[in-house]
């Protein structure tokens, strides 16, 4: 796809070509290119004989993740429809398979980026594009997106305004009312349940580090290595990913799984699907957007940007990606409302928490475990 | 051993000139620029990160154990795959030679998918307890255990051990047994002296591969193990994902230097025990007869090749016509073929076309690749050897390295002479299948060539036979069976290759199957990922069927 967009774009005209060049390789901040982009563009078309409008159908490509797109019934195939029928615009999705680290080595190999919008952001990564990043990947668009005034101010974690949340999951356990009821921390570790719980590695699944960050949040950095020490004694399974771990919940392997509070929007108010939230708590997940620094059409990417915080989209967004949405306001079917469950007392680490701290938490966690 | 001719001739020269030049480019260039971290800080030599590692007694517990589970899994693949080699190779059944192919299935399957298959099967609830139970017997559990990993690992490597040694067995010269009888030894005595010395290359040779690979493995010790039994794959992945890319280099070289240092052994082993010789076959026993002692053992055999076996790809096929609810269903194959419409998303129909393209595009570079590389080194000489081990680079390095490694340059793009040059999309993807199959285009056809007879290449040579003609009229006709098992392994690794595919697809639309199984995992229900990996079974099934029987060679007959 991109690359029939550059041989248009280069066989237009050679003007054109050098323009595009320029652009991706000196730009460092993106605002400053806005003009030339779609000067470039606009030269195409009129040579292609296509729009009469000047400044037309710009494509605007996602990078983003797998679920957002695929699988049955996602919020991206939706989005794209819905934009692309209210705006003058294509909507593109790519989901590498190393995420944000596609961008951030590409960065770091001053490969070209050309992708305007990161969709599925959350604060581990960002600090890790900090650690590993001395030039900015993202915008900062504090105050430049009408309607992020509205993202409730627990969501927000990115102190530079950079990620703008779009929704929120809470990680809470999944279990089996007719085997076990978790209510707290101590619960886990009970003999009672011993073998019965199935977390993932939280070096590389993100249910898997929000759960970690939980017992840290609960046991202090000093205690939480003991807390699992006592979960090892009793058995705890650290599976790689959600997949991996959810399916072996699903084959009864266990009957409690770190997961979801919305689990019960896929399964209903099922014995086997009971959401636990620890000690009344919830570890908060919010996900978020952010332009690149680069974005080939920044002005278009601010308008999907927008888009997404609006009251409508945000409640089919939460629907279809099955979480809860980042606004106050979003318009939610009720019958989702009842379904997914919201912790009575929401928890989280900000930014400048895991900063610094995070990598050390995560590594000392799996040495021990691995033993 | 004797000395081969030269290999000076113009066709010869240049199909080795270019193989050295694709290995360049898609193999040892990438590797390199991600192995240099190992030894190099800030662009000075550093032994550092490497010393860091070998006096750290978590990483010397580490690859302890990941030796420990391979030498665990070599010795379960080896107790499963030999009896079926000498089950197919001295017993005449219907529908042995398609079984013969089928023993490829297993390498074509994504890792995850087996995975899920296993815990199916194996499960606490899976239709093996449920028939311990209907015994009587007390339910095993298998899940999360080191026996689980081994046992996933003995399903995917025994076919190359009964491929392998199947192979060797049918070449054993029935004179030499005969000979060994007439003097008076008994069965027992002729099979100890006269057939397992002529097997055992070929089967240190799969035991060799088997600890290589299971050494360096990954998903399956992830899905169906955990953390706990991490495995030194386990951790370098970690080391990449987290981006600390000088530890991930230095965990690398050690498990490559390893990995090589066995390669090279197994190559000194491998053509000392070479041999010409000519082959007068043995008659296969038919397998339907009166009922001996052999006979009830083949049948023992039978049924745990069932359980092993089928039992996973069975589980397989029932949840991809299981719904939610536990009925029968197709709903999950027609949601897979509504997507075809589909603008955003995995199109199933894209996916199983991009596997077949780039697999016949895998064909037709690896085995050229493959069968120039086994001449060179085919011979017994140090220089040769040392090729050799080098040519086996992608068994030695992770694949997670190699995938890395062409990110970071011919994907992401490389300066030469101020072109910035980038390979992307299908023409990497076939680069890199091709690179990571030609070694057993090599491993099949190396062996072939060493054992044959030098006496008719010097005939033809003598007769004014060019090298090139004396190449393609004599040696190629006579390694034919080989180098068909080794175009099939080629077409085999390139359906099933995951970890540099997903890599180089980039979220682009040159995603392949075992790609398209990962990303509908990544949904909620178990549907439309089964489904997939349904097809993909078939497809390559046929395939391999199709490949050794159109090959006119039909496989090693």
């Amino acid at each position: 796809m991109r690359r029939r967009t550059f041989v248009s774009v280069a066989g237009g005209s050679l003007a054109a070509l050098s323009g595009c060049l320029g652009n991706g390789g000196e730009n460092g901040n993106g605002n400053g290119g806005n003009g030339d982009s779609t000067d470039t563009r606009d030269a195409t078309e009129t040579e292609d004989g296509g729009t009469a409008t000047p400044v037309e159908d710009p494509t605007i490509t996602i990078a983003t993740y797998d679920s957002f797109v695929d699988g049955e019934d996602p919020v991206g195939p939706w989005l794209k429809s819905e934009f692309e029928a209210e705006y003058d615009a294509t909507v593109e999705f790519r989901t590498p398979s190393s995420g944000i680290n596609q961008y951030i080595q590409r960065a770091q190999q001053g490969a070209e980026i050309d992708v305007d919008l990161y969709v599925g952001l959350n604060v581990d990564e960002l600090i890790r594009i900090d650690e590993q990043l001395d030039s900015a990947l993202f915008d900062s668009l504090d105050g430049e997106i009408d309607g992020s005034d509205r993202v409730r101010d627990e969501l927000r974690f990115d102190p530079d305004g950079r990620a703008i949340p779009y929704d929120t999951g809470y990680i809470s356990l999944v279990y089996d009312e007719r085997e076990v009821t978790p209510k707290t921390f101590e619960d886990l570790t009970d003999s009672e349940n011993a073998g019965e719980l199935i977390v993932q590695n939280a070096q590389q699944s993100d249910p898997g580090v929000a759960f970690l960050l939980w017992t840290i949040h609960e046991f202090g950095a000093d205690g939480y290595l003991d807390y699992w020490s006592d979960l090892q004694d009793n058995d705890v399974r650290v599976l790689g990913s959600w997949d991996d771990a959810y399916n072996a919940y699903l084959n009864e392997e266990a009957s409690m799984v770190v997961s979801y509070s919305t689990d019960q929007v896929y399964y209903g108010d099922q014995p086997r699907h009971q959401v636990g939230f620890l000690n009344d708590q919830g570890y908060a997940q919010p996900e978020g957007m952010a332009r690149f620094a680069d974005a080939p059409n920044p002005d278009a990417a601010r308008e999907l940007m927008e888009f997404m915080l609006r009251p409508d989209v945000q409640g089919v967004i939460a629907q279809k990606n099955v979480q809860f949405p980042a606004v106050a306001d979003a318009d939610l079917d009720e019958e989702f409302d009842a379904v997914a469950h919201v912790p009575p007392e929401p928890v989280t680490f900000g930014y400048d928490e895991l900063a610094g701290n995070l990598d050390g938490w995560i590594e000392a966690w799996a040495r021990q475990i691995v033993g | 051993m004797r000395r081969r001719p030269r290999l000076s001739e113009l066709p010869v020269l240049v199909a080795a000139v270019a193989t050295a030049v694709l290995l360049a480019v898609m193999l040892y260039y990438p590797v390199a620029s991600v192995l240099a971290g190992a030894v190099l800080v800030d662009g000075r030599p550093t032994l550092e990160p490497i010393r860091s590692i070998v006096t750290d007694s978590f990483y010397l517990r580490l690859f302890r154990f990941t030796a420990y589970q391979a030498l665990l899994s070599t010795i379960a693949s080896l107790a499963l795959g030999l009896p079926g080699a000498y089950l197919l190779s001295r017993y005449e059944f219907p529908g042995r030679r398609t079984i013969r192919s089928l023993t490829l299935v297993p390498f074509v399957l994504p890792s995850i998918m087996v995975a899920v298959g296993f815990a199916a099967m194996f499960g606490t609830g899976g239709p093996l307890n449920r028939a311990l139970a209907a015994f009587g017997l007390p339910p095993i559990e298998l899940l999360f255990t080191l026996k689980i990993i081994v046992l996933a690992h003995a399903f995917y490597n025994a076919p190359l051990v009964v491929r392998v040694v199947a192979a060797a067995w049918e070449t054993v010269d029935a004179r030499t047994v005969e000979t060994a009888r007439s003097l008076g030894a008994s069965p027992r005595r002729a099979f100890l002296d006269v057939v397992v010395p002529q097997l055992l290359p070929a089967a240190l040779t799969s035991a060799l591969l088997i600890f290589i690979f299971t050494f360096m493995s990954f998903p399956i010790v992830l899905a169906l193990g955990g953390l706990q039994l991490a495995t030194v794959e386990v951790w370098l992945y970690d080391r990449i994902t987290s981006l600390r890319l000088d530890e991930a280099a230095a965990l690398a070289v050690i498990e490559a230097a390893i990995t090589l240092g066995l390669t090279y052994a197994y190559l000194r082993y491998e053509t000392a025990q070479a041999a010409s010789r000519s082959v007068a076959r043995r008659t296969r026993k038919r397998l339907f007869g009166t009922l001996d002692l052999d006979r009830i053992a083949i049948g023992a055999y039978g049924i745990v090749v069932l359980v092993v076996f089928l039992g996973p790809i069975v589980s397989m096929l029932l949840a991809s016509v299981t719904s939610v609810s536990g009925g029968i269903t197709l709903e999950h194959y027609e949601l897979l073929f509504a997507r075809r419409e589909t603008v955003v998303g995995t199109r199933p129909d894209l996916a199983i076309w991009n596997s077949l393209v780039f697999a016949v595009g895998t064909l037709a570079l690896a085995v050229p690749m493959g069968v120039v590389l086994s001449m060179l080194t085919a011979r017994d000489t140090l220089t040769a050897r040392v090729v050799g081990t080098l040519a086996m680079v992608p068994f030695a390095v992770s694949g997670i390295v190699v995938g890395l490694g062409l990110l970071q340059t011919v994907v992401f793009g490389v300066d030469v002479f101020g072109y910035r040059v980038q390979v992307t999309g299908a023409v990497a993807i076939v680069a890199a299948h091709a690179v990571g199959a030609y070694p057993f285009v090599v491993r099949t056809v190396a062996p072939a060539l060493a054992s044959m007879d030098d006496r008719l290449v010097e005939s033809a040579r003598a007769l004014g036979a060019s090298r090139t003609r004396a190449l393609v009229d004599v040696e190629l006709p006579l390694v034919m069976p080989a180098v068909a098992a080794g175009a099939a392994f080629a077409f085999a690794i390139s359906i099933g290759e995951f970890n540099s595919t997903i890599v180089l697809v980039e979220g682009g639309d040159a995603y392949t199957m075992p790609v398209a199984v990962e990303r509908y995992l990544a949904d909620r229900t178990l549907g439309p990922a089964t489904a997939m990996g349904s097809v993909l079974l078939v497809v390559t099934s046929v395939s391999f069927v199709v490949i050794e029987r159109v090959g006119a060679y039909g496989g090693i007959e």
